[in-house]
């Protein structure tokens, strides 16, 4: 009789309480693991837009300079174009050149983004 | 002595853990049901909006690749450049190809009002692509869309670049030094879509024998 009382007896509460818990807690972070892969999916087409805005920047950056202006076209202020120096001139040269290579940087003060990059630029007058 | 041996679980704890039961379950589905329905929700979304950066990209690399293609206008016995710009349409030949075909391929792209930016693509032949065009199938690539575009010119004192919103290769006898693009969302979609734009640079803006003349106002 003492025996099988004691074969018969099941799970306490507390046994069962704790495997739900543990059951509840692998799953919501497996759901938390989907969740989190289709947030990155929204970032990442986030950034493909940044990056057309970024792309539009840089090719305006590439088609202004000092020299002759360009009317202001992109209606998207985040970046800022800012000029930077000249290379310097080399120590010897052969021929005069109405070129020269300037670097610039596409700055965006939102994201705190600063992108160098370097064009050629038309002077006047062969220099 | 055996019956009390015997007992199993009292009434409040078998109401209290099914109530736990009932309240785990409960979360877990309602929280299955959110995730699920957000999922179908916006994996449409998704999809077309990265299809969309794609085709803009694509768009971006074309214009940079445009080209100064010439044809005989069996009118005139002339040769003409083709390259067709209005402030909502645009028609250009592009080094740039889809699926890597080889040769030149001509693209046009133009917006339907309350439906979005077509594009269409024929391979550029020494004739006059216009008729081919028309017969070829347009992708509706931005939907909910309308396109503008502008094209860049080097004012005759040479000391402005200016934009425009027409540009006839037959009439201006070259390219634009730049073309831009606007992508704007309709009315209605404004919230879901964002407002895109292009600038693209055209190296190649000088056919080899077709030269502009300055009366033409390039």
């Amino acid at each position: 009789m003492n025996i099988t009382a004691k074969a018969q007896t099941g799970f306490t509460l507390l046994e069962v309480i704790v495997a739900l818990t543990i059951t509840g807690f692998v799953l919501g972070g497996l759901f938390s693991l989907v969740g989190g892969s289709k947030k990155l999916s929204w970032r990442s087409e986030e950034s493909l837009v940044q990056a057309t805005r970024l792309r539009a920047a840089i090719n305006f950056a590439l088609l202004e300079n000092e020299f002759v202006e360009v009317e202001q076209i992109l209606r998207d202020d985040s970046y800022q174009i800012r000029a930077l120096d000249l290379l310097d001139d080399p120590e010897r040269r052969t021929q005069a050149s109405a070129y020269g290579f300037q670097f610039y940087e596409v700055v965006n003060r939102e994201r705190d983004e600063v992108i160098p990059g370097s064009r050629w630029i038309r002077f006047d007058l062969p220099q | 002595m055996s019956k009390t041996k015997e007992k199993g679980f009292t009434l409040v704890e078998i109401i209290l853990s099914l109530g736990l039961t009932a309240l785990l379950l409960g979360l877990l589905s309602s929280g299955v049901y959110i995730v699920a329905e957000d999922w179908n929700r916006n994996s449409d979304v998704l999809d077309e909006s990265l299809d969309q950066a794609l085709a803009v990209l694509q768009i971006d690399r074309a214009l940079q690749g445009a080209f100064p293609h010439s044809y005989t206008n069996f009118d005139t016995l002339g040769r003409e450049i083709y390259f067709h710009g209005e402030d909502d349409y645009l028609s250009f030949v592009s080094t740039v190809s889809p699926q890597r075909n080889p040769g030149l391929t001509v693209w046009e792209i133009y917006s339907v009002a309350d439906e979005g930016v077509y594009l269409s693509l024929v391979p550029a032949f020494s004739d006059d692509p216009t008729e081919r065009l028309s017969e070829s199938e347009p992708t509706l690539i931005l939907e909910h869309y309308s396109a503008e575009f502008s094209f860049l010119y080097l004012d005759l004192n040479g000391e402005t670049k200016l934009w425009t919103d027409e540009w006839l290769g037959n009439e201006q006898l070259g390219l634009p030094l730049a073309i831009y693009v606007r992508f704007v969302p309709d009315r209605d979609y404004e919230d879901i879509n964002e407002e895109l734009e292009l600038v693209a640079g055209i190296k190649a803006n000088q056919h080899r024998s077709i030269r502009p003349t300055l009366n033409v106002g390039l």
